[in-house]
């Protein structure tokens, strides 16, 4: 049996019919075509689906679709400013993203959606984070392949830009 | 589907509506506060026999209050609001909850609640430790009506608890800790994101002569079917002059409460030694919190 479900993301309104374990994270890639949240674990251990539900850093693949309903979900796809004009230039990178471009924090980029959601819930609620602030507010991600160093200071090269 | 008996998600807006729910699917009924140990055991296939996921996040049951008795939690607090709550941020006699909140990653303190990390009765979890340790209490209610079972009775076997099927936790409560009260908690893990190997939550006491009037030392990880209540330990404490002699002799006597377990994260012989030194760890730590001070006794 399919429930009804309205879900509010990126700032859009979706109204969708899903089944009632489908989870959050099922729901943004499969029914809205999110692809930046990853299924990497699907059970709370690495992180690469992070997104934010109401302003907070959360899992989606643990989260049921049904459960998220009224509730505001932002993904990768939704950060930034929206300037498109029609130009096809689409939206201006988050000081995050643009971060992570300028550290070379990106390998592979597959944890990278989910460490950069996390890393924005910290640097919308704590002004220039140190270190451990950092480190401890992305320990619920992991990455294979940068060694964490250059993911810690794109986040520290984005505290000071903001 | 992944779950291949479900019939309906409900969120019910009512608690008579959720003791009907729980009255009439019983043991196929299954709460979701946070749902982050709900999927754990979904991404395992140990749900495939539940028909009703029930939803209990718009009944009201979150916030917390004070009052002269001590403090009260809803049950679907989050951890991440817990963690802000002015008590644990900066009362020395709370800190071991305050220690124990450090270790859930963010995306788990933003869902995870206090009655889910309870009612999933994992002994290998830090956030019940402490809140055992606090003399914590579920305010349960159901069918029969409403009951208070402390925490000492409430876990009683690996992933059970004393709560009948029609039951759920509205709130925990903490009493009001004495003066000269302090507590702490510490953890191993083999990473930031892993279960305990072991973890201790301990809280002390001092009587005006500086000797420990009370304390309790509560040991999870491994360590037994529930969290271990370590009666040695506690009677090696008691009377005594807090410090690091004192210390050492009731931490060797958590030797004789626990019952470790090998397996991947460590071996038998690991455990206990590390029990014994993080359960020093522990007391000293509780002991340096109550010399700097902070806003109780
Ligand atoms: C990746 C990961 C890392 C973690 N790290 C840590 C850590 O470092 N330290 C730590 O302490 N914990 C850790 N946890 C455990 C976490 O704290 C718990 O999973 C969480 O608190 C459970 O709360 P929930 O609301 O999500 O529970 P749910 O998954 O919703 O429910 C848990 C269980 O309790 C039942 N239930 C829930 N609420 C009630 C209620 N009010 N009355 C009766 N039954 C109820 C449910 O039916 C279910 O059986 C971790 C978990 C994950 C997945
Ligand atoms: S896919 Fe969600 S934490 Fe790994
Ligand atoms: S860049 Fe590859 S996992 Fe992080």
């Amino acid at each position: 049996m399919k429930k009804l479900v309205q879900l509010n993301v990126n700032g859009d309104t979706h109204e969708l019919a899903v089944n009632p374990d489908e989870t959050l994270l099922g729901v943004l890639r499969n029914h809205l075509d999110l692809i930046g949240p990853k299924r990497g674990c699907d059970s709370g251990g690495c992180g690469c689906c992070t997104v934010h539900v109401d302003g907070k850093a959360v899992y989606s693949c643990m989260m049921y679709a049904v459960s998220a309903q009224d509730k505001n979900v932002v993904t990768i796809e939704g950060l930034g400013q929206n300037n498109d004009q029609g130009n096809g230039n689409g939206r201006e990178l988050d000081p995050l993203q643009q971060a992570f471009i300028d550290a070379g924090a990106v390998q592979c980029g597959y944890c990278t959606c989910g460490v950069i959601m996390a890393a924005k819930e910290l640097l919308d609620t704590v002004k220039n984070p140190d270190e451990d602030e950092i480190r401890h507010a992305i320990a619920g991600n992991l990455c294979r392949c940068t060694g964490y160093q250059k993911i810690v200071d794109a986040i520290k090269l984005a505290a000071a830009a903001v | 589907m992944t779950l291949p008996d479900l019939s309906d998600y409900f969120v019910p807006t009512q608690e008579s509506e959720l003791i009907d729910l729980l009255g009439r699917f019983g043991e196929r009924a299954m709460i979701v506060a946070g749902g982050t140990f709900v999927h754990g055991l979904e991404a395992r296939g140990l749900l495939s026999e539940v028909e009703a996921l029930i939803d209990i996040g718009r009944l009201g049951l979150g916030g917390i209050s004070q009052d002269a008795a001590g403090v009260t939690l809803g049950a679907t607090t989050t951890l991440a609001e817990l963690r802000r709550a002015d008590f644990v941020q900066t009362d020395p006699a709370f800190g071991a909850l305050q220690d124990a909140l450090d270790y859930p990653p963010v995306q788990i303190r933003n869902v995870g609640t206090v009655g889910g990390c309870l009612a999933a009765s994992a002994p290998l979890y830090d956030v019940p430790a402490a809140l055992f340790a606090l003399d914590g209490t579920a305010c349960v209610r159901g069918a029969g009506g409403a009951r208070d079972i402390p925490l000492n009775e409430f876990f009683v076997g690996l992933f059970e608890n004393a709560l009948r099927t029609d039951e759920f936790i509205a709130a925990v409560t903490l009493p009001k800790p004495a003066a000269r009260t302090a507590s702490a908690f510490l953890k191993l893990e083999t990473n930031a994101n892993d279960l305990a190997i072991i973890n201790v939550a301990v809280r002390i006491t001092l009587g005006e002569n500086g000797r420990c009037a009370d304390s309790r030392v509560v040991i999870g990880g491994g360590v037994g079917e529930c969290y271990v209540r370590a009666g040695s330990a506690e009677a090696a404490l008691e009377g005594g002059k807090a410090g690091g002699e004192l210390f050492a002799t009731a931490a060797a006597a958590v030797a004789h409460d626990i019952e470790p377990v090998t397996d991947q994260r460590g071996s038998e012989a690991y455990r206990r030694h590390m029990a014994i030194v993080y359960t020093r760890r522990a007391l000293e730590r509780a002991l340096g919190r109550m010399v700097t001070g902070g806003t109780n006794g």
